[in-house]
C-alpha cells in the first residue's frame, strides 16, 4: 500500500494540475478500485475515512454544480440541507501537506502577495487557488469563528472566481444571548433561502431538517467515540483522532458521517476487548497536527506516550431541534468553545485533563495561528495547576520548511522524557 | 561501574568518562574537542582521547548515553537522552537544590526548571535563531577583531554600554559595523552585545518562570561578563560549575548508571 500511495503522491507531484487530480480521483473513485484500496487499510475507521474522502473530493472536482467552499466551524448540516457539496480549502490544504505538494502551493501564494505572516493553511490554499488546483465553486460561505484569516482569504477567493454575490460571511457574535441568536439565526435563514433562490430551487426544510437529524446521530456516535476513548488502551496501527477533521466537519449532517462514525465507535470498542489494558501515559492534544509525514507521535509511543484525546474532537454542541433549525443552527456555532472569550476554552481544557486522566499536554503552537497562540499564557497557567507538564510546541501544520526536524524531536523526547518520569 | 556520557552538539563534542563507587561519582576524564562536519568521527575520536585520558580501553566502559543535536549520530551508544535530562543530571550532580538552569551553547541556549524533587518539570529551546547564542558572540568578535576570549574581561572594563537594537545576528553584525564607522569604542559595544544576549536569556527565564537557586553552564557560562550582566538583570547570583561545558556529558554518565 505504502508503494501506490508513493506512485500517486508522485504522480501529482510531477503533474501538479487539476487536470491530473480529476484523473487520479477518476481512476481512485472508481469502483472497485476504491473498494480494493480499502482494502489496504489496516483500520476500519482508516478505511472508511479514505473511501469517504474520495469519494466526496472526487464528487467536488467532477461536479461542482452544487459545489461550496466552507471554512472550518461552520454548520455543514446546512451545506448538506442545501443539496451542496461541501469543499473546505483549509482541510484541502492539509492534504497538499500530505501530498508533497505544499512547497508549491506555498512558493505560488508567496509571490502572490500572501504574507509569510499569514497562516499556512490558508496560504498553502491560497496558492492552490491561485494555481487552480481547486476547483470552482459556486457559493463560499464562511464565519468569523476563531479564524480571522478565513473570512479575508475565502473573500479573495470569491473575487477570483467572480462570485462575489454568492460569498456569506456568517458574523458569529461574541456573546452568548438572545439577541445574538436572534441575529444569527436571522442570518443562517437568510443564507438558506438566499442560496435556493440562487440555486432556482424550492427551499427545502425537510431535507434541513434531515441533515440535523443525521447530525445529531453523528453527535450519538462521536460521543459515544469520545466515552470510550477514556478507557482505551490499545489503538489500531496508526489511527489519529487528528486525521478526522475533514469528516467531523463537513461530514456532520450526511449518511456517511453518521456511518463513519458508527463504524469507528465500534472498531475501538473492538480492538480492545479481549486485549490487555497497557501502561501509557496519557497525552491531551491542543489545537491540529503537522499534516506532513513527521515521527512526533512515533516519538510518544517510543516512551510510552499515547495522546488519547485532542480538543478538536470535543463535541460542545447539545442536541439539535429539526423543528427548530435556524436558531438549532445557531446555537450550535454560538456554543463552539473558540467562540468568545479565552475561558470557554480554558473550561473545556480543564473538563478534558480532569476527565481523560492526562499526564501531559501538547499544544501545537502552529505558525500563524493567534486564535490559538494568542491564549498560550493562560493556558500554560491553567494547566499548571493540575500539576501536569505541558509541551508548547512551535511548529507549522503544512509547510515542512517551517519546522525542524532535529528541534521539533528534541522538543519531543525532552517531553516524554519529563512525563515517563512523573 | 564506569560510565560514559557524550553530548555531541553542533558546535562541540563533549566526553566524559565517570566511575561511580559506592557513595559518589568520581570523574575520570574529560575531552571537549570542536564537533566539525562530521559528528560520527568526532565523537569517536572524542571517546578514544577521554579513554586514553583515563588508562581505559573502550570495552572497560560498561554504558554510554549519548545528548545533544548529534545524539543519534553516535552508532555505539547504548541510549541516547536529550539534553533536557542529562543537563539537568550534570547540574544537580554539582549544586543538588538548583531550580533554575540557564545554558547558553554554542548553537543554542535553553532554561530547564527543576521542582523539588529534583526533576526537570518544563524547559525552554532557543535554537531557531543564533542571537542569544555563543555563535552570535563569535560573529561580533570577527566584525570587531577582537578575541572573543577577552570579551569577559573588557565588559568589566566600562560601564558605558551601546545599546545593540537588532535582535537578528546578521542584521546586529551591520549595525555594529556602523556604530564603528560613527567612532563609537569598541568596549562599549561588546558591552552592549553581551547585554543583549543577557536580555534574549532573561526574557526566557522569565517565561519558565524564575526561581532560585540558578545555574549558568554551557561554553557561553566562561564569559565572565555574560554571567554578570545576568547577575545584574536577575538581581540574583548565578551558580557556575569549574567546567561548565560538560556539565551534559556528565549528566549523560550518570544517566547511563541505570541501564
Amino acid at each position: 500500500m505504502a508503494n501506490i500511495k508513493e506512485k500517486i503522491k508522485k504522480n501529482l507531484q510531477d503533474n501538479l494540475d487539476e487536470k491530473t487530480i480529476k484523473k487520479l480521483l477518476k481512476v481512485m473513485g472508481s469502483w472497485p478500485l476504491i473498494s480494493f484500496y480499502g482494502t489496504m487499510f489496516s483500520s476500519v475507521s482508516d478505511k472508511y475515512l479514505n473511501i469517504i474522502s474520495i469519494k466526496n473530493i472526487k464528487r467536488a472536482y467532477l461536479d461542482n454544480s452544487n459545489l461550496a467552499y466552507g471554512s472550518l466551524f461552520l454548520p455543514y448540516e446546512l451545506f448538506h440541507g442545501l443539496g451542496l457539496s461541501p469543499f473546505l480549502p483549509e482541510v484541502m490544504a492539509g492534504f497538499t501537506a500530505g501530498m508533497g505538494i505544499s512547497a508549491k502551493t506555498l512558493k505560488k501564494a508567496s509571490s502572490g502577495w500572501y504574507s509569510q505572516d499569514l497562516c499556512t493553511f490558508h496560504r498553502s490554499a491560497s496558492g492552490a487557488v491561485d494555481m487552480s488546483l481547486f476547483p470552482k465553486p459556486k457559493f463560499i460561505i464562511c464565519s468569523n469563528i476563531a479564524c480571522d484569516a478565513a473570512q479575508k482569504s475565502f473573500y479573495i477567493y470569491a473575487k477570483k472566481f467572480a462570485i462575489s454575490d454568492s460569498y456569506y460571511l456568517i458574523d458569529v457574535p461574541y456573546s452568548e444571548n438572545e439577541s445574538s441568536f436572534k441575529y444569527l439565526s436571522a442570518q443562517l435563514e437568510n443564507i438558506f433561502y438566499e442560496i435556493s433562490s440562487k440555486k432556482k430551487v424550492k427551499p427545502d426544510i425537510g431535507r434541513l431538517k434531515k441533515a440535523i437529524l443525521l447530525s445529531n446521530e453523528f453527535r450519538h456516535w462521536a460521543l459515544k467515540i469520545n466515552e470510550v476513548r477514556k478507557e482505551l488502551t490499545n489503538y489500531p496501527k496508526d489511527f489519529n483522532g487528528l486525521n478526522f477533521i475533514l469528516p467531523f466537519f463537513s461530514l456532520n449532517g450526511s449518511k456517511e458521517g453518521v456511518l463513519l462514525y458508527k463504524k469507528m465507535y465500534q472498531e475501538l470498542k473492538d480492538f480492545n476487548e479481549n486485549k490487555p489494558k497497557k501502561k501509557i501515559k496519557k497525552i491531551l492534544w491542543l489545537h491540529l497536527k503537522p499534516y506532513y509525514r513527521n515521527e512526533i507521535f512515533d516519538i510518544l509511543e517510543k516512551y510510552g506516550l499515547k495522546v488519547v484525546f485532542e480538543e478538536i474532537n470535543h463535541i460542545y454542541w447539545q442536541e439539535m431541534d429539526p423543528d427548530r433549525p435556524f436558531e438549532s443552527l445557531a446555537k450550535k456555532m454560538m456554543s463552539n468553545f473558540l467562540n468568545g472569550p479565552s475561558d470557554s476554552r480554558i473550561k473545556v481544557i480543564d473538563k478534558l485533563i480532569e476527565e481523560y486522566d492526562i499526564d501531559g499536554v501538547i499544544l501545537f503552537a502552529h505558525w500563524g495561528c493567534r486564535q490559538s497562540n494568542g491564549s498560550i499564557r493562560i493556558i500554560k497557567d491553567e494547566v499548571k495547576k493540575h500539576n501536569i507538564p505541558i509541551l508548547v510546541l512551535d511548529g507549522d501544520c503544512v509547510d515542512i520548511k517551517n519546522s525542524s526536524v532535529g528541534q521539533i524531536k528534541t522538543r519531543v523526547e525532552g517531553f516524554a522524557e519529563i512525563v515517563s518520569s512523573g | 561501574m564506569i560510565t560514559c556520557g557524550i553530548d555531541l552538539g553542533s558546535v562541540s563534542t563533549e566526553v566524559l568518562i565517570l566511575e561511580k563507587n559506592t557513595t559518589e561519582n568520581n570523574i575520570l576524564s574529560y575531552v571537549i574537542i570542536p564537533t566539525g562536519s562530521n559528528t560520527k568521527e568526532a565523537s569517536a575520536r572524542c571517546l578514544a582521547s577521554a579513554c586514553e585520558k583515563a588508562s581505559l580501553k573502550k570495552d572497560d566502559i560498561n554504558a554510554i548515553v549519548a545528548t545533544g543535536y548529534g545524539r543519534v549520530n553516535v552508532a555505539f551508544a547504548d541510549k541516547n537522552i536529550t539534553e533536557i535530562s542529562c543537563h539537568a543530571k550534570g547540574v544537580l550532580e554539582k549544586f543538588s537544590e538548583v531550580r533554575t538552569i540557564i545554558d547558553i551553547g554554542g548553537q543554542d541556549s535553553k532554561v530547564i526548571k527543576i521542582d523539588e524533587l529534583k526533576k526537570p518539570i518544563d524547559f525552554l529551546m532557543n535554537d531557531k535563531c543564533a542571537a542569544g547564542t555563543g555563535r552570535f558572540l563569535e560573529v561580533m568578535a570577527k566584525v570587531l577583531e577582537i578575541d572573543i576570549s577577552n570579551f569577559g574581561e573588557i565588559f568589566l572594563s566600562t560601564d558605558e554600554s551601546v545599546d545593540i537594537t537588532s535582535t537578528c545576528t546578521v542584521f546586529a553584525e551591520s549595525e555594529i559595523v556602523s556604530l564603528i564607522g560613527q567612532g563609537a569604542e569598541k568596549k562599549t559595544i561588546i558591552r552592549g552585545l553581551i547585554y543583549s544576549i543577557a536580555d534574549r536569556i532573561i526574557s526566557m527565564v522569565e517565561r519558565i518562570g524564575l526561581e532560585e537557586p540558578v545555574c549558568l553552564t554551557g561554553g557561553v557560562a566562561k564569559n565572565i561578563g555574560v554571567k554578570k550582566a545576568i547577575e545584574e538583570k536577575l538581581g540574583i547570583d548565578l551558580l557556575v560549575p569549574d567546567e561548565p561545558q560538560i556539565t551534559g556529558a556528565l549528566g549523560a554518565a550518570i544517566l547511563a548508571q541505570k541501564i
